[in-house]
């Protein structure tokens, strides 16, 4: 469903720095994949998700959703259909309004944003229902300003924003890498739960090879720009975090890190 | 915090009220003098204004009393100004200058109080010539300056000028010269600009395009910084022509030019016959000076060495 | 006494008619996190066009949505500017600013006075009707009293809707905006439009109130604007949404008034922009003494 061909970026093209991340870069991705992607620093797995959500252009190469290319499409466009939750809990949601109207604003992604009232007293039930199933106690402050509540809690709402209304994937950007070790846990549960529940397909960009491994239908190991490991279905159910551990250090060693 | 707040507001206006009451402990008539800003021609007005209200045997602190506000050179503060005077009920408002004058005749509708302005040079671009309202004008004496040039320096060819786009004396006066230059052999050279800044710039400019003299206008902006101009000009040898007395005794070589302080005392007198009842503004029309005074600093004539000649000589005074 | 219920009156017209160039700047440096210098241009842009529009017999009424249109304007092409040739925040408000002095010059000159003769909204056919036995100071205040008002409702509702909360969002978090598939340049140009309309709007009440349009009016309104959304914004530390909007008027209402204090008090006149920025001191740190601590950036 997602198709990525020929990638080719450079960064800063022409100038001391210019660095080719990509060059003919595929990947393809089916409906309801889970995807772990791990790799060292700079070996292109953010470069990829910006690639896939339009906001760093690419030089050459194709990106398809469901056979139809999205290249020029822009990047607030794109986001019509695809979910994408940040590492940095901040930045998923607004935080001077509340629970309830976050919500509602991401309940009406896709449709315009025009002269109605912005909260519909009616879906706070159901936002109350969704919130109740997360297990946080979150049902309760639906008046809170998110700014008041603690990374964990608006990682939680960011994740049920992006899930809301209807996508064709979700992208998660290391999103658990700056919670706490407990938090962190219930995050990545609740993104299972959800993943699942909704059968959505997901890519997940981690530092962490337990997540990596234990989460997923696939895992992808990135470096350099391209995937040195690949495995799906019964494969990955055989990973064991030692064997991926060794291929990362060994690629590690080969770059000098 | 709330209370705080309103404990602080009602401190203002308490501190607010006192101000008023002694205002309202004031029974003799007051004028309020609404003065745009503090330069010296303006001040030289007000002082003559004074001086006229004195000449008509009035006396300050039985006949009337005074309350003197200063703009700064802001309009909104003149507006605020002028709503204060029509608040406090004076008996008449002075406006020194076209700003505060439209302000004051403004805050003067509600209650139908006179205005009496000076230091406007066209009072009826700024329809200021009918209603409870009169003064004086100092329309500038154009002629007269584009003859004493050409009397000074009988080789001259191009006049700097150097004026402010948004103020309309000025914009009306370069107006004036421009047709009139034509007659005297002249042409002018003129550079607008919108704020005080620009003016030593505009100076720079006039210099490297080889103006033989420059020739003020009654510009606030210009005249604010008339020294930094004799600065640049002086160093060039270029003479600078005043258009009123102080700024030939700050170093402008000559002006053919108006006595702000007998401006305001004319001013002086007509608030007097208002004030005392004998006449209404609207039975007063405004006045130009007509008579002009050729001021001379002598110093400044002989450094750009220029003498002086014939009939300039005899009747030129020298600025002191 | 009057003499005190009349600077009062006075004050708190004047008070009321700049809460409009508050609520300008509170849309654009407060919710949207955009500092715009286009608000020195607007605010004599919509004095400008109204001042023609009067002195060549329009209905005074229609002034204010005159007024309105070409601030929107204005507002419109600073957003462009930074939108769509990317200029950043402070020059592209800068830009338009500039040439709006330029504009404001080619429709009125340097200075437009509108005589007694002609009706403005304070003494117009509907106004005497309705106010006709109130002294002209009272009917500048209820006339005045009723637009910002107005206004002051129509804008609670807009915060409320989906596109004035997304208004909101922008300026608290960008990406969100894109992540939720909307494009956040429409928006910013929404609130800059929506911003120096009413920016425009108090230029235009301020010119029916002075019969005036000077082309300097608008220097250093931008500074005005932001002390009062300041001002404001300590005084009512504890901002429910719809407070915002009260807010602006308490503070510009306060800033009017401290200018009247300084006037009244006889103090030299020279000592007057002294004597305002004294005051202000004093209120930002009453503001800030009452929580018991420095609070963060206002």
């Amino acid at each position: 469903m997602l198709e990525l061909r020929n990638i080719k970026k450079i960064y800063n093209p022409g100038e001391i720095t210019e660095m080719c991340i990509f060059d003919g870069f595929n990947l393809s991705v089916s409906d309801g994949d889970f995807v772990s992607v791990v790799g060292s620093n700079g070996s292109g797995k953010t470069s990829m998700l910006n690639i896939i959500c339009g906001s760093t252009p690419i030089e050459g190469g194709d990106i398809l959703i469901n056979g139809g290319s999205i290249v020029k499409t822009k990047e607030h466009a794109r986001y019509a259909k695809i979910g994408r939750v940040y590492q940095n809990p901040s930045m998923g949601t607004s935080p001077n309004l509340t629970m309830f109207q976050n919500l509602s604003l991401a309940d009406n992604k896709g449709k315009p944003y025009g002269l109605t009232r912005g909260v519909n007293r009616q879906r706070k039930e159901f936002y109350r229902e969704q919130l109740a199933e997360l297990g946080l106690g979150l049902e309760d402050k639906l008046d809170v300003t998110m700014g008041s509540l603690s990374g964990g809690q608006r990682q939680a709402v960011a994740l049920l924003m992006s899930t809301l209304t209807p996508i064709d994937f979700l992208i998660l950007d290391e999103h658990t890498a700056a919670l706490d070790p407990k938090t962190a846990e219930v995050i990545m549960k609740l993104t299972d739960k959800i993943v699942h529940e909704k059968k959505l397909t997901a890519i997940m960009v981690t530092h962490n090879l337990r997540y990596a491994v234990e989460y997923g239908s696939r895992l992808i190991m990135m470096d350099k720009g391209q995937i040195v490991l690949d495995k799906s279905g019964g494969e990955k159910k055989d990973l064991t975090i030692e064997s991926v551990l060794s291929l990362f250090t060994q690629i590690s060693i080969e770059c000098g890190n | 915090m709330k209370k705080t707040a309103f404990k602080f507001f009602a401190a203002a206006l308490a501190i607010a009220m006192l101000c008023a009451l002694s205002a309202c402990g004031s029974t003799v008539p007051v004028i309020g003098i609404n003065q745009y800003g503090e330069h010296a021609s303006l001040d030289n007005c007000r002082e003559g204004f004074l001086q006229g209200l004195a000449d008509a045997g009035l006396v300050e602190g039985e006949d009337y009393s005074i309350d003197y506000q200063n703009a700064g050179f802001d309009d909104t503060i003149a507006g605020q100004i002028a709503s204060n005077f029509s608040a406090n009920n004076v008996a008449i408002m002075c406006a020194i200058a076209t700003p505060s004058a439209t302000a004051c005749f403004a805050a003067a509708e509600d209650k139908d109080i006179p205005v009496i302005f000076t230091a406007i040079t066209d009072p009826v671009e700024a329809n200021l010539d009918e209603g409870n309202v009169t003064g004086t004008s100092d329309k500038l004496p154009v002629e007269a300056q584009l003859d004493l040039i050409r009397k000074l320096q009988p080789e001259a060819k191009t006049i700097g000028i150097i004026y402010t786009t948004s103020e309309p004396n000025s914009v009306s006066a370069i107006a004036e010269y421009k047709e009139k230059a034509g007659d005297y052999g002249f042409t002018i050279e003129s550079v607008g600009v919108s704020a005080q800044s620009e003016v030593t710039l505009a100076a720079d400019t006039l210099i490297s395009k080889g103006v033989d003299c420059f020739s003020n206008l009654t510009d606030n902006n210009v005249v604010g910084v008339l020294s930094s101009i004799l600065e640049k000009t002086n160093e060039a040898g270029i003479p600078v022509y005043g258009s009123e007395v102080e700024q030939v005794k700050l170093g402008c070589v000559a002006s053919a030019g108006i006595d702000y302080y007998e401006l305001g005392r004319q001013t002086g007198a007509m608030a007097a016959l208002v004030l005392s009842g004998k006449a209404t503004c609207e039975e007063l029309p405004f006045e130009t000076i007509s008579e002009y005074g050729y001021y001379i600093n002598s110093s400044a004539l002989s450094e750009m060495g220029i003498t002086l000649t014939g009939d300039v000589a005899k009747s030129a005074v020298e600025a002191k | 006494m009057s003499t005190f219920l009349d600077l009062m009156v006075g004050t708190l017209t004047q008070g009321l008619i700049y809460a409009l160039l508050g609520y300008g700047v509170y849309i654009t440096y407060k919710i949207l996190d955009f500092p715009d210098l286009t608000v020195d241009g607007s605010f004599p842009l919509g004095a400008a066009v109204t001042a023609v529009l009067l002195v060549n017999g329009v209905n005074p009424y229609l002034t204010l949505l005159a007024a309105l249109v070409s601030g929107a304007l204005a507002g419109l092409v600073t957003g462009l500017i930074h939108v769509r040739v990317k200029v950043r925040d402070l020059l592209a408000g800068i830009i338009t600013m500039t040439a709006l002095f330029s504009i404001n010059l080619q429709i009125a000159g340097s200075n437009l006075t509108v005589e007694r003769g002609v009706d403005t909204i304070f003494t117009a056919g509907p106004t005497m009707a309705l106010l006709g036995g109130v002294p002209l100071i009272y009917r500048k205040l209820l006339v005045s009293a009723i637009i910002v008002v107005a206004f002051k409702l129509l804008l609670d509702i807009y915060f409320k809707t989906k596109n004035g909360l997304m208004l909101r969002a922008v300026g608290d978090n960008a990406t969100l905006v894109t992540a939720l598939a909307t494009d956040k340049g429409k928006i910013k140009i929404t609130g800059l439009v929506i911003s120096n309309a009413l920016v425009a709007l108090s230029g235009c009440i301020v010119c029916h109130e002075q019969r005036s349009f000077s082309a300097t009016m608008g220097t250093g309104q931008v500074v005005f604007g932001l002390a009062t959304v300041i001002i404001g914004t300590t005084i009512f530390k504890k901002v429910g949404f719809v407070k915002g909007t009260t807010a602006v008027i308490v503070g510009s209402v306060i800033y009017k008034t401290c200018i009247q204090i300084a006037i009244s008090l006889g103090l030299p006149a020279n000592l007057l922009k002294l004597i305002t920025a004294v005051l202000f001191l004093v209120i930002l740190a009453l503001g800030n003494i009452q929580k018991g601590g420095v609070k963060k950036n206002a």
